[in-house]
């Protein structure tokens, strides 16, 4: 029982099924149907994609907030392309994933570096992006081509296809992190980054790698949303980053890095996916929402403060 | 008689670090207090500022008994102390770092910028420290200057006793020639000093008498004008050997040569380590040892020169470089630098070597439980199983898993830094044992060490570093813990 307490991802999950099971009983009509449970996983897919890198990010000791304004950008970036310069879709889509891994490699780079503090420089390069993000796509574009609405909205057996793209962005993420020598470094150099360097992992270049990876998750995430939407706008992803966080903290991160588990930003996401459903369906307003995932955060990050003094004190 | 410690005793977890000590201290007295590291200088004058207790014995001050709980106390008491490491905070003026929580204030709380920096230029003045103005940023300050405000602050309450811990480590010549200055002036004015330093030369310059401790037991005390350097060397190591040489495995192909290396902490350093060598280097702590290794593995940047192995020349810019090269390094703070300390024991062991830990293409947890059990009862470490985190095993068992990761590494040199500090007899005995089978297996052994005995018991050749510069050379069989120290410090 304790073991299983003091994994995130068994507990946020068993927290899950009981949610579910009470959420069924007391809405029987509304809430166990395909179509709501599809709509639920819709919603947070493209939050979900964000936060496997995110969750990296937090394993490897650092966090990032421009993810938000890189989603804007690079979904942005895609439909002004093919909107007013008529490029062709595939080389649009590339160009927005391209200015993705630009703005990473300039996080990580001044990070990694030159050693300016993550949450000085990705708070910046937040506001720096963000109006990128309102010069590319100004007051909104919309028809944009089929082909590319497509990526967002087809559907195969039935679910959406960014339901797709979040699961196979966990499976392959969760199957690299446990099994791969690189990104196990990530537990390393979050764990004692000093103890890591004198170890022979090459932290810097780890560190930027890591920045990379997160903000071109996150361009694929922006091209995902605007191809759903149809439309590209300035305000997409506009306090993504911090609900990303907030999931990938209940999926078992810390902030002060190495621990964590790639399942656990799924896990996260999905538990505040549901509350939400959950309370638009009671009718719940929505200030409501956010009053009550701010103390279920609160809350999970207590509990976890409590067990590890318990155990300590054994 | 200003103050007097009885036979004052102090039992740490598996060292005694002092055992009836006595010390006598003079009203207008420079008293120096000498021994090697670890001989118990810090842990006595940290009983007399209030930080540890003492089990046993006393102390009395002006002829009274009395007890020091804490240093805030021991500040009321008349007793201050000027540590070896700065405490002053960068970011602040000198005015608030000298009077740092006792600001002058009006009667309503606020502090007067007005009063504290006029109080602050008179006890500059009255100390004769010139060039420092009391609104000047500590960070703009030399490293005597700050050792100067150090000085300051200590005496802004008005103590009677004054303990200074090597407070020349880090200053110039001419800074040290004002703090000298200075230290007469106190004594002129009927002040005590207590003056720790490793440096002999200036205990003749400045003190009056010299205490002498090792390995926490009192040895003598003497005027120092009735004392040469060898008698005082003589007093600080005599002692039996605990340790005793083995048979060499050294054999006479070279495999890590290091060619005039600098670093900003030393200069010129060359020396050659062989296959199946353990050779020690020797010197005070603060002589550039740790950064010698650290720049030959690559983790602080080296200046100039050259390191081959195996005659092959390296090129090293990261840990990394030096790991494939076939180098390791033992860091000596074994909580910051050696150990994962949230991670399991497991991952700890795999650390420097992830892809040992591979099944095929794709690491494997059932392989690096594997690897680290198998380390774990090659190296007898203590744990209930390997999934424990490191941060619950003692410091010897935390120590035998940075040992078990550099095993599993397999590197052809390792430099060890400090490998048995704060460990148990037990443990300290199996990692003696553990890197003379590493120098038997061919392995080129770097032992940094500040314990003579361990550097006596287990070097083939020992090097002696001062102040960044390679002072000598002596062989295993002919070194003697005076031949050591004779070179470690400055006497010329």
């Amino acid at each position: 029982m304790k073991q299983l307490f003091q994994d995130r991802v068994t507990s946020l999950a068993i927290t899950i099924v009981l949610l579910c099971i009470v959420a069924s009983v007391v809405f029987p009509q509304q809430f166990p149907t395909f179509g709501n449970f599809s709509q639920v996983l819709l919603n947070l897919s493209i939050d979900t994609i964000v936060a496997v890198g995110m969750m990296l990010l937090l394993i490897s000791g650092a966090f990032d907030l421009s993810v938000g304004s890189v989603v804007a950008f690079s979904g942005g970036l895609a439909a002004h392309l093919m909107f007013f310069q008529n490029v062709p879709v595939p080389l649009a889509i590339l160009a927005g994933l391209l200015s993705a891994v630009l703005v990473g490699l300039i996080n990580g780079y001044l990070i990694a570096y030159q050693g300016i503090n993550p949450m000085i420089q990705t708070l910046a390069m937040m506001g720096i992006v963000r109006g990128g993000a309102l010069m590319v796509s100004g007051a909104g574009i919309q028809n944009l081509p089929y082909w590319f609405n497509a990526i967002g909205q087809a559907k195969l057996l039935g679910i959406q296809m960014p339901v797709w793209y979040m699961l196979l962005t966990v499976a392959a993420f969760s199957f690299l992190v446990n099994k791969t020598v690189f990104f196990r470094r990530y537990y390393y150099i979050g764990g004692n980054e000093k103890a890591a360097d004198l170890s022979g992992i090459r932290v810097r270049r780890m560190k930027l790698y890591v920045f990379v990876l997160s903000a071109t998750l996150a361009g694929v995430a922006g091209i995902l949303l605007t191809s759903r939407l149809g439309a590209a706008m300035s305000t997409l992803g506009r306090g993504l980053e911090l609900r990303v966080i907030t999931a990938v903290i209940l999926g078992g991160a810390s902030l002060t890095g190495g621990v964590g588990k790639i399942p656990g930003a799924l896990m996260g996401a999905l538990f505040m996916g549901l509350v939400a459903n959950i309370m638009v369906i009671a009718r719940v307003s929505g200030y409501w929402q956010e009053i009550i995932l701010g103390i279920i955060l609160i809350g999970a990050v207590w509990i976890d403060l409590v067990v590890q003094r318990r155990t300590k004190a054994k | 008689m200003r103050l007097q410690l009885l036979k004052i005793g102090k039992q740490f977890p598996g060292v005694k670090a002092l055992e009836n000590v006595d010390f006598q201290l003079l009203p207008g007295e420079v008293h120096a207090l000498c021994g090697e590291n670890g001989a118990g200088k810090s842990t006595l004058m940290n009983i007399l500022t209030g930080n540890l207790q003492p089990d046993s014995g006393e102390i009395r001050l002006n002829g009274q008994k009395i007890s020091i709980r804490n240093p805030a106390q021991a500040a009321e008491l008349g007793i201050a102390i000027v540590y070896q490491q700065l405490s002053l905070v960068d970011t602040l003026s000198v005015a608030e770092n000298i009077f740092a929580n006792q600001q002058p204030r009006n009667r309503w709380g606020f502090i007067q910028y007005r009063r504290l920096f006029a109080e602050t230029n008179e006890l500059l003045q009255r100390l004769k420290v010139v060039g420092i103005r009391p609104q000047t940023l500590v960070s703009t300050l030399s490293p005597g200057q700050k050792q100067m405000v150090e000085i300051a602050k200590a005496l802004s309450k008005n103590p009677d006793i004054l303990i200074l811990d090597e407070p020349t480590a880090s200053i110039t010549e001419r800074e040290t020639e004002t703090l000298f200055g200075l230290i007469r002036q106190l004594k002129n004015g009927g002040k005590s000093v207590i003056y720790i330093s490793h440096r002999m030369a200036e205990i003749f310059v400045i003190a009056d008498r010299v205490t002498v401790l090792k390995d926490g037991r009192y040895q003598a005390t003497r005027p120092v004008a009735e004392v040469s350097t060898n008698d005082l060397i003589k007093l600080m190591v005599g002692r039996d050997l605990e340790l005793h040489s083995t048979a060499s495995a050294s054999t006479e192909d070279v495999l890590l040569s290091v060619k005039d290396l600098s670093g900003p902490a030393f200069q010129n350093i060359s020396f050659s380590l062989k296959k199946g060598e353990i050779l020690g280097l020797a010197g005070l702590v603060g002589a550039g040892r740790t950064e010698i290794a650290q720049t030959i593995f690559g983790y602080l940047p080296k200046l100039s020169g050259e390191v081959f192995l195996n005659a092959k020349r390296l090129t090293i810019h990261h840990p990394a470089d030096a790991v494939a090269a076939g180098i390791g390094y033992l860091p000596e703070e074994r909580k910051t630098l050696g150990v994962f300390q949230e991670m399991s024991v497991e991952d700890n062991v795999v650390a420097a070597r992830l892809s040992a830990a591979r099944k095929g293409r794709f690491f494997n947890a059932g392989k690096r439980a594997e690897l680290a059990q198998t380390f774990r009862t090659r190296l007898r470490i203590a744990t209930p199983n390997t999934r424990q985190r490191v941060v619950n095993l003692s410091g010897g068992n935390q120590q035998k898993v940075v040992l078990a990761k550099w095993l599993l590494a397999d590197p052809a040199v390792l430099m060890v830094d400090e490998p048995t500090h704060g460990i148990d007899v037990g443990a300290k005995a199996e990692i003696h044992e553990l890197l003379r089978g590493l120098a038997r297996d061919g392995k080129g052994i770097l032992l940094i060490s500040s314990e003579l005995p361990e550097l006596l018991g287990l070097a083939d050749r020992i090097l002696v570093i001062r102040e960044g510069q390679l002072t000598g050379e002596i062989s295993g069989k002919e070194a003697t813990e005076e031949a050591v120290m004779r070179l470690a410090t400055d006497n010329q």
